[in-house]
C-alpha cells in the first residue's frame, strides 16, 4: 500500500499519470514543483523510508537511453539501457540501489513516449549492428508493471525490429503482459536468482525462488526466452551443494530451448557504496562474509570468485552450450 | 568505557505557548531545568524528553530549536516533535492533523515533512504566516512556528524524525479572538492519547536508530586495553560489527586475549572474518 503519492505539477494531466492514480484511491496525493524536492534530498533515512516508501510521479527531461556500463552485456557489441523508475520494491541487501540514492521513495517517469523516440533513434542509427537494450537498470524492470504497464509499452517498439534485442531483468513473478502475447524472438525475460536458502536471507520482498522457478517454467513453455541470472553469487557453508540443487532444478524444469542465456556475476560493492550500506545495515550477515578490499572494490577474494564462477559454470555446460554463458563484471 | 548516560530513545518538543505545553508536560512528567535559559526549558528524570517553550513566530521557533539541540545535546537519533493551534477552514474544530507540506510567503518552494506511516489521523498542508490571518480560504491549516521548526530540526536530524501535529483551534466559525488560555489547554487535553500513540511511533524508531549506530559492546573495553588511532578505532569497531553476527563476546574476547598491539588485534579479527562461513539457515 503506497500512502502517499508526490505528483509533479506539469504531469498533473498526464495520461499515465491519471493511469498510475486510478490505482491508487486511497493515496494522499500532494502536488510538488520538481521531484527533486522530495527525491535524494540529504538528511533523509533511507531504512526508514524503506519500510514505507512513498511513490513519486515525475517527468524525465533527458538521458532517457543510456551506454551500457563495461562487462553488462549478453553477446551484443553494443548495450544500452533504460530505467522509467528509480527505486525497487524488493529490498534486498546486496543490491547496488542501497547505496545509490540518499532516498527509498519510488520514482516513475510518466513521459513514456519520449523513452520511445530516443529508442528508436538509437535502433535507426544502429540497424546493422547487434544491439541489446536492457530495461530496469534502476529498478525492477517488472516488479510494479501491474501499476506501469511499461513493459506493455515498450514491447510495442521492439516488435518492429525483430534484430534488436531488449532484456527485462527481474525477481518479480509478473507474468503479464507476456502470457498473454505472441512470445517475440528478440525479448528476453531474465531472472535473477541464487538458492533459495540464501535468497530468504537476503531478498527481502521478493517472491520466493520456487515461484520464480514456476513462472520461469510457464513463460518457457509458452515460447519466451529466458536468461538466468547468478548475479551476485553469494558464498557460506555448503555453498556448492546449494548451488548444484538449484541449477539442477531450474534446468530440469524449463525448457531449453528457450534459454537465451545464463550469466554468473561477483559480489561487488564500489568502496564508498559498500560504507553506506553498511552504515544501514551493520547487522546484516552478508557483511559478515569473508570480504575485502580488492582493486578499489569490496569483494570476495579473487580465488573464491573463480572458484564458485568455474563450479557453476561447468555444472551449466552438462545441460547448455558454452556461448550460452556470460560473466557479468561490472 | 564510554562515560556519557546512554539513552535509548531521545526526544525534544517545540511549543510556542505554555498552554499547549501543558498536557505534555504533565503526562511526560516533565520538570522545568534548574538553569537560567534564554527559553524555558523542562525535561523528564530520564532526560529522553526535552521540551522548550518557543514563543510566537518563526524567529522564537527557529531560534529555539536551535538552542534546545545545542543544550540537550540533541543526537542524530532524536525526535522532534512540534504541536500547537492552528486556523482552518477545511477541517473540524479541535481535531489532530498530522502536516505534511509546509509553505510560506518567502519562499517559492514548499517543504515536505514526512508522517509516521499507517496512521488514521488525517493529514493537511500547513502555511506559516509572520502576522495572524483571518482569511482562512486559501490554506488547509494556518500557523506561525511549523516552518522555521521544520527548516531547523531538518539541518539537525533525518527528516524522518521530525513531526508537525496541529489541532484546530479558529477558523470562519471559531474566531481567533475567542481563544482563551484554558480553551488552549483543553485543545491539546482532548487529544492527548492521539499525541501519545503518535509521539510513541518516534519513540520507538529514535530507539532502533540508536541500537543500529551504538557502538559494538566490546569497542570500549578492547580499546582501553590496546592503544587505537582513530583509523585504527574506525576498523576495530568495522570487523567487530561483522564479527558479532557469527561470534559471541566470549569469542571475540578469548580470540584476541594474546594480542600484543592493537594491530595484532585488528589483524587477528580480520583472519576470523575470512575465515568465516556464513551458515545461511540461521538467517
Amino acid at each position: 500500500m503506497i500512502e502517499t503519492i508526490y505528483v509533479e505539477d506539469a504531469i498533473q494531466n498526464h495520461p499515465k499519470t491519471k493511469f498510475i492514480l486510478n490505482k491508487f484511491k486511497k493515496s494522499r496525493i500532494i502536488s510538488i514543483n520538481k521531484y527533486g524536492e522530495i527525491f535524494n534530498k540529504r538528511n533523509q533515512n533511507f531504512r526508514i523510508q524503506k519500510a514505507n516508501p512513498c511513490l513519486i510521479l515525475a517527468h524525465k527531461k533527458d538521458n532517457f537511453v543510456l551506454p551500457a556500463p563495461e562487462g553488462f552485456g549478453i553477446g551484443s557489441s553494443k548495450n544500452f539501457y533504460f530505467s522509467h523508475m528509480y527505486n525497487c520494491i524488493y529490498d534486498c541487501r546486496y543490491c547496488f540501489l542501497q547505496g545509490m540514492y540518499s532516498s527509498a521513495n519510488y520514482v516513475i517517469f510518466v513521459n513514456f513516449e519520449d523513452f520511445d523516440i530516443s529508442i528508436e533513434k538509437i535502433i535507426k542509427n544502429n540497424l546493422n549492428t547487434k544491439v541489446t537494450f536492457f530495461s530496469g537498470y534502476d529498478c525492477d524492470s517488472l516488479a510494479l508493471e501491474n501499476v506501469t504497464g511499461f513493459a506493455k509499452h515498450i514491447l510495442s517498439i521492439f516488435r518492429k525490429y525483430p534484430q534488436i534485442e531488449i532484456e527485462f531483468r527481474t525477481k518479480s513473478i509478473q507474468k503479464e503482459p507476456f502470457l498473454s502475447l505472441k512470445p517475440m524472438r528478440n525479448v528476453i525475460l531474465a531472472y535473477s536468482l541464487m538458492p533459495e536458502l540464501m535468497s530468504n536471507s537476503l531478498d527481502n520482498k521478493a517472491p520466493s525462488i520456487s515461484k520464480r522457478i514456476r513462472v520461469i517454467s510457464q513463460l518457457a513453455s509458452k515460447g519466451w526466452k529466458i536468461g538466468l541470472r547468478f548475479d551476485p553469487l553469494i558464498h557460506g557453508e555448503n555453498w556448492k551443494e546449494l548451488y548444484q540443487e538449484l541449477l539442477e532444478n531450474i534446468y530440469n524444469n524449463i525448457s531449453i530451448d528457450n534459454l537465451h542465456s545464463v550469466s554468473f556475476g561477483s559480489l561487488r560493492f564500489p568502496k564508498r557504496m559498500f560504507r553506506d550500506i553498511f552504515k544501514l545495515y551493520p547487522h546484516e550477515p552478508l557483511f559478515s562474509s569473508p570480504l575485502s578490499l580488492n582493486n578499489k572494490m569490496i569483494s570476495y577474494d579473487i580465488e573464491i570468485e573463480e572458484e564458485m564462477t568455474s563450479f557453476c559454470k561447468n555444472l551449466s555446460l552438462k545441460y547448455i552450450n558454452e556461448g550460452q554463458i556470460f560473466k557479468c563484471s561490472i | 568505557m564510554n562515560n556519557l548516560k546512554k539513552m535509548k530513545n531521545s526526544i525534544r518538543w517545540v511549543v510556542a505557548l505554555k498552554e499547549e505545553a501543558q498536557v505534555i508536560l504533565d503526562y511526560y512528567k516533565l520538570k522545568p531545568i534548574n538553569e537560567k535559559t534564554i527559553y524555558p526549558i523542562y525535561k523528564n528524570e530520564e532526560e529522553t524528553h526535552w521540551l522548550i517553550i518557543c514563543g510566537i513566530g518563526r524567529n522564537n521557533a527557529a531560534a529555539s530549536t536551535a538552542y534546545l539541540y545545542s543544550y540537550s545535546k540533541a543526537s542524530i537519533y532524536t525526535s522532534w516533535i512540534n504541536i500547537g493551534i492552528a486556523g482552518s477552514d477545511k477541517g473540524n474544530y479541535g481535531d489532530l492533523y498530522l502536516v505534511d507540506k509546509i509553505s510560506t510567503y518567502e519562499r517559492k518552494k514548499s517543504t515536505y515533512p514526512s508522517t509516521m506511516p499507517k496512521s488514521t489521523l488525517p493529514k493537511m498542508h500547513l502555511f506559516t504566516s509572520d502576522i495572524p490571518i483571518s482569511d482562512y480560504t486559501s490554506y488547509e491549516l494556518i500557523d506561525m512556528e511549523g516552518s522555521a521548526f521544520f527548516d531547523i530540526a531538518s539541518k539537525l536530524t533525518s527528516k524522518e524524525f521530525i513531526c508537525l501535529m496541529k489541532v484546530i483551534s479558529d477558523g470562519p466559525k471559531n474566531d481567533i479572538k475567542e481563544i482563551t488560555k484554558s480553551k488552549i489547554s483543553n485543545l491539546i487535553k482532548v487529544n492527548l492519547y492521539k499525541i501519545i500513540d503518535v509521539v510513541s511511533y518516534y519513540e520507538r524508531i529514535s530507539e532502533a536508530e540508536f541500537l543500529i549506530i551504538d557502538k559494538p559492546e566490546l569497542f570500549y573495553d578492547i580499546k582501553s586495553k590496546w592503544h587505537f588511532s582513530a583509523t585504527q578505532s574506525y576498523r576495530l569497531e568495522t570487523l567487530l560489527r561483522r564479527i558479532e553476527t557469527f561470534c559471541n563476546k566470549k569469542d571475540i574476547e578469548k580470540t584476541i586475549k594474546n594480542c600484543e598491539t592493537s594491530n595484532s588485534v585488528i589483524n587477528v579479527l580480520n583472519t576470523k572474518i575470512k575465515n568465516n562461513l556464513v551458515n545461511w539457515s540461521k538467517f
